[in-house]
């Protein structure tokens, strides 16, 4: 990362003397930008055909839980349409 | 319930704080000193040890601290409370030479990575920011092979 300018990306300004604070911030930033699991994952070599299987796990997973999220808070609304409109 | 132009200006003031975009002037100054200028504190926590130095912005050395050099020995090195000790230990020095503010520099997930911080402000040093700074090679080395346990 020479190349970079330094303190700008992935820094945190701590507020108020809370460091905790600040260092929950970062590391929500670092995992939701993925970049925590890049490196865990970078730790130990993945053969290309781990790599390829883990990829293709990754996407059915992701449209499984969207599919699952979207039934769920469609049969949890509390909003209806009357059924019985007009009536 | 705050009126509209109360809570206005209190986010503007909120991204005042924290947009200093490189390139613009900002107003922070701890010390008389910019962001720029302060001290830097380089934590190193690897997966059996955690490392500190506190260099000036130049990267001038000005303090240097592990666990090892606390007296933890192998499997101890790589917890959380060596960590503190040597974090408490390198703001001890640093405040020896006249270091108030600091800004950390994270390289690394070890076991201290959290710890170490927490023994810099237990140790007397103001952390004015935390930044990430592990290594992250976009397909370079090849790493060792997997573990089979």
């Amino acid at each position: 990362m020479s190349k970079h300018l330094r303190f700008v990306a992935r820094t945190v300004m701590v507020q108020n003397d809370n460091v905790d604070a600040a260092y929950k911030v970062l590391n929500r930033v670092l995992s939701v930008d993925g970049v925590a699991d890049a490196v865990r994952r970078k730790r130990y070599y993945e053969k290309p055909c781990r790599q390829r299987q883990r990829e293709n796990y990754e996407a059915c997973r992701r449209v499984y839980h969207s599919e699952m999220a979207r039934k769920v808070s469609f049969i949890s609304q509390t909003h209806r349409q009357d059924p019985w409109a007009g009536c | 319930m705050r009126s509209f132009a109360e809570y206005g200006n209190a986010r503007i003031q909120q991204v005042q704080y924290l947009s200093s975009f490189p390139g613009q002037e900002s107003s922070l100054r701890w010390e008389g000193k910019k962001f720029d200028e302060l001290p830097i504190a380089h934590i190193k926590a690897t997966y059996n040890n955690t490392h500190i130095h506190v260099t000036d912005s130049a990267g001038q050395y000005m303090a240097r601290t592990s666990c090892g050099t606390e007296g933890f020995k192998n499997v101890k090195k790589s917890t959380p409370i060596a960590a503190q000790t040597a974090g408490i230990s390198a703001a001890a020095k640093a405040q020896a030479k006249g270091v108030r503010f600091v800004r950390v520099l994270l390289k690394g997930l070890g076991p201290g990575r959290q710890s170490a911080v927490k023994g810099l402000t237990m140790g007397g040093l103001k952390v004015v920011s935390i930044t990430d700074n592990t290594p992250v090679p976009h397909n370079g080395c090849r790493p060792r092979k997997a573990r089979r346990i």
